[in-house]
């Protein structure tokens, strides 16, 4: 199988990116495909992860055919592409969550801040409270409001005042005012749409770096979703946000970049999300979006 | 519909499917369960009548108790089936509450008559407990940041004020190493612990005065605290422990007039009166279901009502074999005398040693292979290859157990034939491997997607177990566990492998005396001369026996249920 997106792979950056130089992202543009796929791996912004030739097999099936594209902070970055194209998989190599399945295996290299996040000395559990995550499914603990929201500073030993940082989580997460009267109430009596708001509120308590969204919107009805879409855009004056969505209209509404994985775990495009959706290069990406397939 | 319409074949008379089949086989369905019904119950009814001997009572006496006792309390059933259901689960509540406050103060009751633990024990070791308890509690509060020194404190505290220093077991092992070696040394130096130095005191307060101490005024406190935090008033809780305190003071003159003595009473307040009266408490505040504490009223009114009538009409009560004497002797020659109270309460100190070797086990070993285990790989399939020996062991007959309990805790460990002890280990590992299994099943219960948001969220493996996983598979982990205990105090085999004798005299006072148990004693009446053993005090025995196997998978539905009702 010979990958179609093979990029001239940009030199590896190592410092971190917070102290890293934009003008000096370098940005390759000669273009090998044969598919007129894009080549483009990197947009505007500073990045904050970056991966390269990344490769995914769980087992004998490759998930991510040499994946490389940078994502930008303080963005929102959406992931588009059919089931099966790879793009949880992406999502979970960058908090390691993979690791969690024993027959995944991980190539290439994928860097957060500048270190790559496959190092032997790096912990994942301590990746993972810098990287925070929201499922598809709303999954709070069946415990209180409160102690949903707690269990991440809980975990840490973080010696912060837990009121103060359930207060501003749960306002944060626009969940407030619906549930102050009910902290010590269990979170399973909230709706779905509340406990996924609740899901992030959980995630951003512990102030990560970065949260990942694997589809937060795909279970709920359109009135918790526009909700979260909100949310998701506010977020990302915060944080890096990147989102995993099955809806294109939604990635087209939220994300300040696109991009778009297709069958067999390839990145096909990778550019702002206006080019993408208005005048995409690859005619792959062009039948994907004007629904032609997928 | 007589004549069909042209080109319809699926109505009329020729366009019917046939369903007879379908009929036959839940017909049969139907059959098998009836009869599995039936004959368990025709079995139970007739092991109740021949140790109840309902028909050795006048006609009479039955029609007072039926009028007395059966039509008040149906009536009331049936009110509040229909009328006021909430009524209805305060009257089960009310009745059932008290019946295990009982059963508790029972328990304990035969603790302290055995002399397991005496009272000022129970009382030294709760004083230097609560001693240990404030000092961690101290160290925690004003060097909160001292890690290593809490652990220090956090061990360190009860060894002192409970175990001494060293713990007098490790200096008695310690010496009999040393002699053992030949040595003539002997370590008699060592700080004892404030537990001992009590035990030490030659003056110590009347018994209900140091059980009062060490379980009513902890419960009293409790449940008080619990009365002020649902009424947000600390005065209620205040008044709650000074009636508790009162009551209890009662015990000298109240205890040997109702004919318990003053320690039965002081456990019969704590174990029984305080938490009714807090669920009592409950129900007047939430003003639902006020209707259904009349029930156990009109219970012990129609009892009391029913013998009176039938003192007063001469009318014979029954004569049955399982009575109140049955349950406080041991056996005897004599059918009449012939008694239970050994055998239950060594089947009960059984049942502890079981749960105490097999939980953790169990639970270590379920917890180990849901959520540690390679599950591919070399290992994962040696593991795979466990998990299906462990369903192999769980199928092992019983009487091979006893032999390996035999050869393992008595030849290899020369521990004594046939004690508590040896009985409850060797049982213990007959129901390892359903433990096991079922607890495995509970942890696999939990959702992985909570297992996936405690991980993104930066959880250790051990936070991830300990604060998301135990908390909800627990309840599964505590019903199979019951269920598994119950299944272990009903067999019999390993007990004969293991030389139990098949009647004691007295109740084992120690984990290491004779081990007297209901099935041993029930296998040892069936085959008695004296018939009205083999039929009437076997029948008592076997009623107690699943009277206990009731209360104990009733407790498993009751922990499954409130589990259910949680999530």
């Amino acid at each position: 199988m010979t990958n179609e997106n093979m990029n001239t792979a940009a030199s590896t950056e190592t410092q971190p990116s917070a102290t890293a130089d934009p003008t000096s992202e370098p940005l390759v543009e000669q273009s090998i495909s044969v598919d007129n796929t894009s080549d483009r791996t990197t947009v505007d912004g500073e990045t904050v992860i970056r991966s390269k030739d990344l490769d995914v097999f769980y087992g004998e099936t490759q998930a991510l055919q040499s994946v490389s594209l940078e994502i930008p902070e303080n963005q929102v970055t959406a992931m588009i592409g059919p089931s099966g194209c790879g793009k949880s998989t992406f999502l979970r190599c960058i908090n390691r969550m993979n690791d969690l399945i024993d027959v995944a295996r991980i190539d290439g290299e994928l860097t957060f801040d500048g270190k790559n996040v496959y190092d032997e000395d790096v912990d994942p559990v301590a990746l993972r409270r810098r990287i925070g995550m929201v499922f598809q499914h709303p999954n709070p603990f069946p415990k209180s409001i409160y102690d949903n929201v707690a269990y991440g500073l809980r975990i840490q030993n973080r010696d912060v005042d837990m009121d103060a940082v359930v207060e501003e989580s749960l306002k944060k997460a626009a969940l407030w005012d619906e549930v102050k009267d009910r902290l010590d109430e269990s979170a399973l009596d909230l709706s779905g749409g509340q406990q996924q708001r609740l899901c992030i509120a959980r995630a951003i308590a512990v102030d990560p770096q970065v949260v990942l969204m694997d589809e937060p919107a795909s279970a709920l009805d359109p009135i918790a979703t526009s909700k979260i879409e909100d949310l998701i855009e506010d977020l990302a004056e915060e944080y890096t946000v990147v989102i995993v969505t099955h809806n294109m209209q939604q990635a087209a509404r939220i994300s300040d970049t696109t991009a778009v994985f297709l069958t067999g775990g390839e990145l096909v495009e990778f550019d702002d999300t206006d080019k993408i959706f208005e005048d995409p290069e690859s005619q792959r990406v062009e039948d994907y979006i004007t629904g032609k397939f997928g | 519909m007589a004549t069909p319409e042209q080109g319809i074949d699926w109505a009329g008379d020729t366009g019917q499917v046939s369903r007879l089949r379908g009929v036959a086989f839940e017909v049969t369905c139907l059959a098998a369960v009836a009869f599995a019904l039936v004959s368990v119950l025709v079995l139970l009814l007739y092991v109740s009548a021949d140790a109840l001997r309902p028909f050795s009572a006048d006609p009479g006496w039955h029609l007072v108790f039926f009028l007395t006792l059966v039509v008040p309390s149906v009536s009331a059933a049936l009110f509040y089936y229909r009328r006021d259901e909430p009524a209805g689960e305060v009257a089960y509540a009310t009745t059932g509450l008290p019946v295990v406050g009982v059963l508790g103060a029972a328990v304990f009751a035969v603790v302290l008559d055995i002399e397991l633990v005496t009272a000022v024990e129970m009382f030294a070791l709760l004083v230097s407990a609560l001693v240990a308890a404030g000092i961690i509690a101290a160290h925690a509060r004003y060097r909160p940041r001292a890690a290593a020194e809490r652990m220090a404190v956090l061990f360190g505290a009860p060894v002192v004020t409970i175990l001494g220093v060293p713990p007098a077991e490790v200096t008695m092992a310690l010496n009999a190493a040393l002699s053992a070696l030949g040595l003539s040394i002997e370590f008699g130096v060592r700080l004892l612990s404030l537990r001992e130095v009590i035990l030490l005191t030659p003056v110590v307060p009347l018994q209900w005065i140091m059980v009062a101490l060490s379980l009513t005024v902890p419960v009293g406190a409790v449940l008080g605290g619990y009365v002020a935090r649902v009424r947000a008033n600390p005065r209620a809780g205040l008044a709650f422990v000074g009636g508790a305190v009162a009551v209890s003071a009662l015990a000298p003159l109240v205890g040997p007039v109702v004919g318990i003595g003053a320690t039965g009473w002081i456990l019969l307040v704590t174990f029984c009166l305080l938490p009714v009266a807090v669920y009592v408490e409950g129900v007047i505040r939430r003003r639902e279901g006020i209707a259904g504490l009349t029930f156990p009223l009109i219970l012990v009114g129609g009892v009391v009502l029913g013998a009176l009538l039938a003192d007063l009409f001469g009318f014979a009560p029954p004569d049955p074999w399982l009575d109140w004497s049955f349950l406080t002797s041991a056996h005897s020659r004599t059918p009449a005398e012939a008694g239970f109270y050994p055998p239950i309460v060594g089947s009960v100190m059984m049942l502890i040693v079981i749960a105490l070797s097999t939980f953790p086990v169990g639970v270590g070993a379920a917890i180990y292979l849901e959520e540690y285990a390679p599950d591919s790989g070399l290992a994962g399939k040696f593991i795979t290859l466990v998990e299906i020996n462990i369903g192999n062991l769980a199928g092992v007959p019983s009487v091979v157990y006893g032999l390996l309990g035999l050869a393992l805790f008595i030849r290899v460990l020369t521990m004594p034939t046939g004690a508590v002890m040896v009985g409850g280990l060797a049982i213990g590992i007959l129901i390892l491997p359903i433990v096991i299994i079922s607890a495995q099943e509970a942890i696999r219960a939990v959702p992985d997607s909570h297992r996936e948001a405690a991980y993104g969220m930066g959880a250790t493996r051990w936070q991830t177990t300990r604060s998301v996983v135990l908390p909800q598979a627990i309840p599964g982990i505590l019903t199979g566990t019951i269920l598994a205990v119950g299944r272990a105090i009903g067999e019999t085999a390993p007990l004969l492998m293991i030389g139990a004798a098949s009647s004691v005299r007295l109740a084992p006072s120690g984990f290491f005396d004779q081990l007297p148990a209901m099935p041993r004693q029930i296998f040892a009446w069936s085959t008695n001369l004296e018939p009205e053993i083999r039929h009437g005090v076997l029948a008592a025995g076997v009623v107690t026996l699943l009277v206990v196997l009731l209360i104990m998978n009733g407790t498993a539905i009751l922990i499954r249920n409130k589990y259910q009702r949680e999530v």
